[in-house]
């Protein structure tokens, strides 16, 4: 399931005062399916977050020293496979989780706690993101049984589980 | 991908394997079986079934009905069907034990006690066998923790078999060249598949799992495990059909698949030890629980088995000397790991039991809470060192000092036992944190009914 990112490194293109636009929109649409893009850039490029999001693309961005950036882009339909959702929403009509929570390094089954913990939290409509270190077999059930809808895959790197639960909006909820 | 819920029998499975635990310690008390009878003795069959199949397969079928789903990430394939197994598993070891006590001269009635318990058990074993097997085939490709569980259970396919063909052709009811030249010599195949193939090699996979998820380790996939898995399931390939191939095509013994088993054996043992060694070494929480601690005395017995049935094997074993093995081998390896994991696990089931449905709603206990391990601890040294004179007492032969450490053993485990019982009750949990405010009933054999 873990496909190897294309590695796309523009940092060259950029230095020789070059647009690389153009060759990362190339590299994107050359993925094959389920396919990450890890781009390496010599600064953060935020305009890209909402070209590459619309085209149905996570990203996570990480400083990689001397001020260079490295932006693994993830599409969300491969990465997120989870279950067919009640009443039809995609993960792409979700809006933009209100909280993370990291739960990688939490004792089991911590990471269950404060989940469910934090869900309890969540309003109608909204998404609560959460990161864990392994497939939280026991908790998706317990999402299922309070009406919660989830999405949940590994990422590209395959240690890393993220986990998006959202609360049903009060319309949809009724229903 | 739906998750995993609590197998509703699981408990079950764990009662009845603890009663026949104590049950089986009692008998050793009380000076019945091996050490203070031959190897061969029908009273040790009785012994060795009962530990064997009421506490260790029971155990490890309970578990997997459980874990199965946790590997694959795939429900069960039909919840409620281990039930009817559990019922016909405890039928055919009664009848087997009353066949073996038949053998011993006993006055059981005339009923045909040991084919009766074969169909039980073959019956029983095929439906649990079906319904985790059609739960694996569901989820391929599967990860390595459950592939050693499929070689488990294929390796239980060749132990049921065996046992089948033994019990209708000693109790009469066949007498087919091929089957009476299986039950004379075929006996080691029997042990090595159900001591090697089904009960370690399944105990090895879902232990890379449970001690990785309760350590919080690493569980990425390494050529050493991949190599393990491959050199036991070629020792259970041979076993299972080199043996018999030995026996009756080529008309002789079964000393030479035996023997190549046992070397590929302790290569998959080897490389296993050294995962492990990795996942104590890599892992991230500083302090471990009394399950983890427990399990590396566990893997202990089983490094020192392993090297004593060397030993013996390049000395020419006695009868002794397999016996005195064999036993620190499923009291120190397979019952001292079965004892800790049990200890966790029947926490963390009853946590999950009594507040999944609050977590985050209100306060809850931590899983921790629900047990004392500085109470429990002195009784897993008890048990350890009880195993390790017991062991000892079985190489030289001394049967009274054996008895004492067997009842050192049956104080140990029946404490243990206890502190499982304080456990499911919720005995440790203030009132305050009750789910409802109140002790529960006591649910210890059905627990969610």
């Amino acid at each position: 399931m873990a496909q190897a990112s294309h590695e796309l490194d523009v940092r060259p293109i950029l230095r020789s005062g070059g647009e690389p636009f153009s060759a990362i929109m190339q590299a994107v649409s050359g993925l094959s399916a389920g396919q990450a893009l890890r781009l390496l850039a010599t600064f953060e490029p935020v305009p890209l977050y909402g070209v590459l999001g619309k085209k149905g693309f996570d990203h996570a961005a990480r400083e990689i020293g001397g001020g260079d950036w490295e932006v693994l882009f993830t599409p969300k339909v491969g990465v997120l496979a989870g279950p067919p959702t009640p009443g039809g929403a995609a993960a792409s009509r979700w809006p933009e989780p209100v909280s993370q929570l990291d739960n990688r390094d939490l004792d089991p089954p911590e990471p269950m706690v404060r989940t469910l913990a934090a869900v309890e939290e969540l309003q109608p409509g909204e998404v609560l993101c959460a990161l864990l270190c392994r497939e939280p077999v026991f908790l998706l059930p317990e999402l299922g049984k309070r009406g919660f809808e989830w999405l949940g895959g590994f990422e590209a790197d395959g240690t890393t589980y993220k986990l998006l639960v959202r609360k049903a909006a009060q319309r949809e909820a009724a229903e | 991908m739906f998750g995993a819920s609590l197998s509703r029998w699981t408990m079950s499975y764990f009662a009845a394997a603890l009663a026949a635990l104590l049950g089986a310690e009692v008998l050793m008390v009380a000076g019945v079986g091996f050490p203070s009878q031959p190897v061969t003795a029908p009273q040790t069959l009785v012994l060795v079934h009962l530990v064997a199949i009421g506490w260790l397969s029971l155990l490890i079928s309970g578990a997997l009905i459980q874990f199965v789903p946790v590997l694959v990430t795939k429900p069960l394939a039909h919840p409620e069907l281990p039930a009817v197994a559990l019922a016909l598993l405890t039928a055919g070891l009664g009848s087997l034990l009353l066949g073996f006590l038949g053998m011993a001269g006993f006055s059981v009635s005339a009923m045909p006690w040991l084919p009766l318990g074969a169909i039980g058990l073959a019956s029983g074993f095929a439906l649990n066998l079906w319904n985790l097997g059609r739960t694996l085939w569901s989820a391929r490709p599967i990860a390595l923790p459950a592939r050693f569980v499929a070689a488990g259970l294929l390796s239980l396919v060749g132990v049921v078999t065996l046992g089948t063909i033994f019990s209708l052709t000693l109790g009469g009811w066949m007498t087919n060249a091929a089957f009476l030249r299986l039950t004379s010599e075929a006996i080691p195949l029997h042990a090595a598949l159900g001591l090697g193939g089904w009960l370690t090699f399944t105990a090895m996979g879902v232990s890379y799992r449970l001690l990785a998820m309760f350590m919080l380790a690493p569980e990425a996939e390494h050529r050493t495990s991949r190599i393990a898995f491959a050199a036991g399931a070629v020792a259970i390939l041979v076993v299972l059909i080199g043996g018999p191939v030995c026996l009756l095509i080529f008309g002789q013994g079964v000393i030479h698949p035996l023997l190549a088993a046992f070397a590929l054996a302790l290569v998959s043992i080897a490389l296993y030890g050294h995962d492990i060694v990795r996942l104590y070494r890599t892992r991230k929480r500083p302090r471990i629980e009394l399950n983890a601690r427990v399990v590396a005395w566990a893997l202990g017995a089983l490094g020192l088995a392993a090297l004593l049935l060397l030993a013996v094997t390049a000395l020419g074993p006695t009868d002794r000397d397999i016996g005195g093995v064999v036993f620190l081998f499923v009291f120190g390896w397979l019952t001292g790991l079965g004892l800790a994991k049990l200890y966790k696990i029947v926490a963390f089931l009853t946590w999950l039991e009594c507040y999944g449905g609050l977590l985050g709603k209100r306060p809850t206990p931590r899983v921790q809470d629900l047990v004392n391990e500085p109470r429990a601890m002195p009784w897993f040294s008890l048990y350890f060192a009880g195993v390790g004179v017991a062991s000892l007492a079985a190489f030289l032969g001394a049967h009274l000092v054996f008895r004492c450490a067997a009842f050192a053993m049956l104080i140990a485990t029946a404490k243990i036992c206890f502190e499982l019982v304080l456990t499911r009750n919720l005995a440790a949990v203030p009132e305050a944190m009750l789910p409802n405010g109140h002790r529960v009933r006591l649910r210890l054999h059905l627990p969610i009914l």
